[in-house]
Formats: C-alpha cells, structure tokens, sequence
C-alpha cells in the first residue's frame, strides 16, 4: 500500500489529520504538495552504488519525478553494475567530482558508515539536498557536526531511517498515541540472523574495503548497522528520548572468518526517564525469531513487524465477524477474511492478532541489503520531492539523530562496560512525538 | 431467543452487535453498527425467527415441511402451497429461463436435459405438480441466498446503516460501510491457505456469494443439464445489489461449463463474477466472467 492509499485507507479524516500532526514529514504526500511539484523532476547523484545504492536505483527507476544524472563508486564493478539501470548518467570515481557537477541537486549517499559524515558534509557545502543512508555518522561528534552543518546552510537532509515513512508503522505509532493499548510499558527490539555478515571479496587487498561492517575501524557495527532502524520506535510511542543506556557485546561464534572486531552478539537496555525499557538484542548466529518489534502496552501490544494489535482484555476466539467485532471495538479498519463455500467450525482456543491495516508487508529482516515495502521507496519520494521544493520535512532529522546517536552510545557502553547517558553537549532541540 | 448475542459499546463512537445462531445447516452471524442495544437484541431476535420459518418452509429433508410435500406428492398431484412457497419457486422458475437452465432447483430430470421446466405453478390455484416421478426439489442454491435478502430487509427497517450479515460464509451481505472505511473489505479464503485472503471484495450495500468444492473437498453443486456433481477446483465469486441473485448467479456460473459462464452474466447487468483459482503455497489467479 502506499501511503496515499493508506491515508485513504484510514477512513475518517480526522484520523488522517491526527497522522499529519504527529508525523508533520508526511505533509509531502497530501495532494496539495504533490500538485505543488507535478511536471518537476528531481536531478539525483547517488554516492555508492553497492548492494544498498543498487536498492535505491531500482526504487528511482519507478519514480516519474526522478532523473538519475550521476553515479558514483570508487570500486568499478559496482559503478559498472549501476551504469546499466542508468546509461545516460554520467559516472564518477571519485564523489568530489561529482559534488562539483551542477546538474545534481541533490545526492543520495548509500557508502560504509565512516564516509557518512565526510560526504555529507561536502554535500551540503557544495549546495546539495543530501539523503544519507542511517546511521548519521560514525562517531557522536560528527552527528553534532552534520546537524549543526545542516542548520547553518540549509538545504534539505534526510538520514535512511525508512521505517519513519512506512504507512504500517504510522498506524501503529497512531494508534499507540491514541491510547489503544494503554500506557507504553515496554519497548522490545531484536533482531536475529544466522549468516556471516560477509560479501564476496575478489582479491585479498578488497577485504576491508568490500566487508567493512566487520571492522570497527570502518563500522560500530549490529547497533549502527540494525538496531539504529528499531531505536526510534521506543521514542516515538513513549514520546521521550532515553535516559541512560546500558549493554553487552561480544565475538562469539564468527571468529574463524576473518579478522573482524565487531560483535557478533549485542544485548542493551535503554530506559527512559519514566523508568520504562526499550531492548535491542542481535544475535548473528542464530536466525529462529527473526526480526522483532514489539510495544508493549498495559492493555495491549502491538507487533510492528507483523502489524498485528492484540488485547490483554480476553476476546471471543473464532470467526471472521467476531474479529469484525473486534476491529470495531478497537477502532480499526481492516480485512476480515472468512468468505468462502461453506463455514466450518473455528478449533483455535486462541484469539488471532488483528491486523492494523489491511494487506501488511511482514519483513523478515533476514535480508541483509533490504526488504520491499518496507517504507524505503517512500522515503526516497519523499527525498525527491524535498529535492524539488527544498523544503526540509519537519521533526523527521532529529528522530534520525537521536537513533544515530543512541545506537553509538550503546556501542561505547558495551565496549566500556559501562552505564551511560549522553553528554549534554549531544542534545539538540527536540520536540518529542505526542498526542 | 438467538443462540448468541453480545453487545458492545467498548468503543462509544461505534457501539456494535453480534448475533449467532444455526439455520439452513450452517451458522449465521451479523454485526450490526451503531444501533441502540434493544433495537439490536429485536433485530436479532427477528432475523432468527424468519430465517428459521424460511428453513422450516424449504427444508426437503424435513418430511413435514411444504417442500418436501410437493417432492413426495407433486408427482402425482398439484400440490397447493402458500404464497411465500409459491413466490420462491415462481423465482426460482425466472432464475432458470435467465441463467439458461444452469440454476435449476429440480434435480436432474429427463424434463431438465431437454431444457423444460420440471415443475409447473398455476398461479390462479397456487399450486405445484412435478414433470414426473424423478423429480425433485431442493433449494439449496436459493434458501440462503433469499433468507438473507430478507435479513437485509429487516435490519434496513430496523434502521441499521451499517453492517454485515453473513450466512455460512458463502452468503454475505454488507449494509453501508465500516465505521472506519468506506466499505466492508470482505476477503474470500484461499482454499490452500487458512486465513489467507485468495480476492479482497469492497463491499459497500452490497453482497457477496460464493461457490465451489466444500472445504471437505464434497462436491454438491450439480449440473442440472447432466446431473453429474460439478467438479470444478475453482471458486466463483458473485457480487452485486441482492443477495439472492449473488447466490443464484454464483450456483449457476459453478454449475455451468466455463464456456457457458459469459452468456449467463451477459443476462444480469449490475452483477460481478469472479472466477478464482487458488494455487498450492499461495497465489490465485483470478478470471473477470463477462463485464459489469
């Protein structure tokens, strides 16, 4: 579904109102912005055209209002891989090069975490919108930088955090403002894999440059590379940002690999100021959950991942029109599917979790390149469309920050086996999400 | 009086009923929207009472129903039978002639094979005689589908807006739409997959029938031009304003042969037809008979 269907979708206007309020960077997709910018094209460069930038390109060959004037790699296999999606673009080794090209408006950045900073920086001084893939930057400090950079000169930045544009987690953090499942009582976040993390290295002298996640030298890896995508959703249901931050991590199991020095194994526990925890565990050598997102509330929860809402009151178990109940009890619009040749009885002692919209897009999150409908097609719409207005969208590069920075002060609590809270020099202002 | 009822107003911008009861060899439900709770607990009182009369009426294997009277007798005499009775076979008649003989409430008869009627009514005496021995009635394709529209009657009169009846899930109607959308997003079952919707049906003062193999994989939608048990994998899917003819165009586009099944619509204007396809680990295609 995308999300002018879904805010179709949510029937009453107010509703699709409250969903504009509290998520004010959806404005780009009412119909008054898009008639704002119909017939304009947004002129892109994309910096790193590896697996991730690949996702991009096959997102911006289906927009309309997107022209892909210039591709840049330093590894030619890539840049050779990208040239064929896009033929006319013009190619670039080195992204100076392309930064001083006048025809890009705007860039988007999909290289290792430790470029982040550096290109965007560079991007923005040489007047481009820029679209950096998460997380922000490798240290805390270059996080200040980049936004402070930003607030000085302007100009449009959006960090790939997707899940704040996917319509299902809209309508969840809607709901969850609303009050259907009580007071937030919990944040859980994980996400298990059972792989080594590893691309295919031609020669020996790429190792690093190709599998740089593995190397701290190059990466803070799971918690910038994962779990900054699961942070922001403690911040957005509870409508704070956290207080302290605590962890363990360690190379267990993918130690015969190579040389790498990330953790392979990461647990931290967020809390907030009202004492509430958020979780994030990754395990990379053991795939049996998945991925998972989970809010916990005192009358219910809601699993963001499946975009099913369940109930701590009992509810009738059974068939379609209970669950129809259900829905309406709950304020929710969905499918309802029971029709068919003849009715049998339902044997399930257990209710099912309802769906919060109809048609979810479940992601399994075993990918290690990225998932479709996932919200990263409608977050480079929304680059695109930015690019053309140079409006930056509202509140959206702050919950970014704050995702950036926390997942790198949970690296360095689990390195320094410590319990900390991020230095006042690291606040920026900040208007949290609430109802 | 109904066999279960429960009424909410959890949410107090949409207060909502459920009804259930068994009738017709199935179980029927509604939720009903928006209503007072008395209002609601009538309605549902109402809707039982009537589609239980209804199935006492055209119950063939009840022996003392008016039915199965004119089956065991209808053969040898006019059977006189009350108007309701009379009405629905006389529908049932004009079903036939529209559908080209693919909904046929006889069962398969000599009388059916050459294309003619195997009952005949007299409108004057009200009565019924049967074109012979062979013949008898079975409503099957039809009691749902009319108990249902008369359902929808009683909870328009009852001042309901919005909501759904469902019949045996094969039989749906919707009144209005979701408090929360702008229709009722009914989906068909895949036959492979529980749970797993195989079409999504926008139903808005609308209904929906469906047709096909039970889920015991019985086959019990008869061809009435050969008397042989349909065996079609397919699903028909049948929308449109009555439910009775939903069910009557679902009965008879299952009955008829593919090639058939576009001539049938082209009789019905108003009316949707879905041929649905449901393939082992998901998927369905899905085939538009005729054109709205």
């Amino acid at each position: 579904m995308n999300r002018k269907e879904f805010l179709a979708d949510c029937g009453k206007m107010s509703l699709a109102g409250m969903a504009l309020s509290l998520f004010p960077w959806l404005q780009s997709c009412s119909d008054e912005a898009k008639r704002e910018v119909r017939g304009e094209k947004a002129r892109i460069g994309v910096i790193g055209t590896g697996s991730r930038g690949i996702f991009h390109i096959k997102h911006l060959l289906q927009m309309p209002s997107v022209e892909v004037v210039a591709l840049c790699d330093d590894y030619r296999p890539h840049l050779e891989d990208a040239a064929q999606y896009y033929p006319e673009a013009k190619l670039y080794d080195d992204y100076r090069r392309l930064l001083e090209d006048r025809d890009v408006q705007g860039v988007i950045i999909a290289t290792p975490l430790y470029l982040h900073a550096p290109m965007t920086l560079d991007a923005m001084e040489a007047g481009k919108h820029v679209f950096c893939e998460k997380a922000m930057a490798y240290t805390q400090e270059d996080c200040l930088r980049v936004y402070e950079r930003r607030k000085e000169l302007g100009g449009v930045l959006l960090i790939g955090q997707q899940r704040l544009f996917d319509p299902k987690y809209i309508k969840a953090m809607s709901m969850i403002h609303e009050g259907r499942i009580g007071d937030v009582v919990g944040v859980r976040n994980y996400w298990y894999r059972n792989n080594n993390w590893r691309r295919d290295v031609p020669s020996p002298e790429l190792e690093r440059r190709i599998n740089w996640r593995l190397y701290g030298e190059y990466s803070r890896g799971l918690m910038t590379e994962l779990a900054c995508h699961q942070l922001q959703n403690g911040s957005w249901s509870l409508g704070m940002l956290p207080e302290q931050v605590m962890g363990s991590g360690h190379l267990i199991h993918w130690t015969k690999e190579d040389e790498r020095d990330v953790y392979d194994t990461v647990s931290a526990i967020f809390t907030y100021p009202n004492g509430v925890n958020m979780t994030f565990e990754s395990i990379i050598s053991n795939k049996h959950f998945g991925m998972g997102e989970q809010i916990l509330g005192s009358k219910g929860t809601i699993d963001l991942v499946s975009g099913l809402y369940y109930s701590d009151e009992p509810m009738p178990a059974g068939s379609g029109m209970h669950q129809l109940v259900a829905q309406i009890e709950n304020g929710i619009m969905s499918n309802s599917v029971f029709a068919g040749t003849s009715w049998a009885a339902e044997t399930s002692p257990l209710a099912p979790g309802l769906p919060i919209t109809p048609n979810v897009t479940v992601n399994s999150g075993e990918s290690t390149v990225g998932a479709e409908a996932d919200g990263s097609k409608e977050i480079i719409e929304a680059f695109a469309h930015a690019v053309i207005t140079g409006k930056q969208p509202a509140k959206v590069l702050e919950e970014s920050y704050y995702a950036s920075q926390f997942a790198l002060l949970a690296d360095r609590a689990m390195h320094e086996n410590a319990i900390l809270t991020l230095d006042e020099r690291y606040k920026i202002p900040y208007e949290p999400i609430r109802s | 009086m109904a066999s279960e009822f429960r009424y909410s107003d959890k949410n107090p911008d949409h207060p909502v009923a459920y009804a259930g009861f068994y009738a017709m060899h199935t179980r029927i439900e509604t939720v009903v929207t928006d209503i007072d709770e008395e209002r609601a607990r009538e309605l549902a009182d109402g809707i039982e009472a009537e589609v239980k009369s209804l199935e006492r009426l055209f119950n063939r294997f009840d022996d003392t129903s008016p039915l199965a009277v004119v089956n065991a007798r209808g053969a040898r005499e006019a059977v006189a039978v009350d108007d309701e009775l009379f009405m629905a076979l006389e529908l049932c008649e004009a079903f036939r002639r529209g559908t080209g003989g693919y909904f046929d409430i006889a069962t398969s008869t000599s009388a059916a094979a050459a294309g003619r009627a195997s009952c005949m009514l007299d409108p004057a005496a009200h009565t019924v005689r049967l074109a012979g021995d062979d013949v008898r009635l079975d409503l099957g394709g039809f009691a749902k589908g009319y108990a249902l529209e008369r359902a929808r009657r009683l909870a328009v009169d009852a001042g309901v807006e919005n909501g759904v009846l469902n019949f045996g899930n094969s039989s749906v109607a919707a009144l209005g739409r979701h408090p929360y959308g702008e229709w009722w997003a009914i989906g068909v079952e895949h036959t492979k997959i529980q749970s797993v919707a195989a079409h999504e049906f926008r139903l808005r003062d609308s209904a929906l029938s469906v047709s096909g193999r039970s889920l015991r994989g019985e086959y019990h939608i008869v061809n009435p031009m050969t008397g042989a048990a349909v065996a079609g994998d397919e699903l028909i899917a049948v929308e449109g304003r009555s439910a009775l003819v939903a069910e009557v165009l679902s009965t008879a586009l299952y009955a008829a042969p593919r090639a058939k099944r576009e001539a049938v619509m082209a009789q019905y204007e108003g009316y949707a037809a879905l041929e649905l396809w449901c393939r082992d680990g998901g998927g369905c295609e899905i085939y538009r008979i005729g054109r709205r």
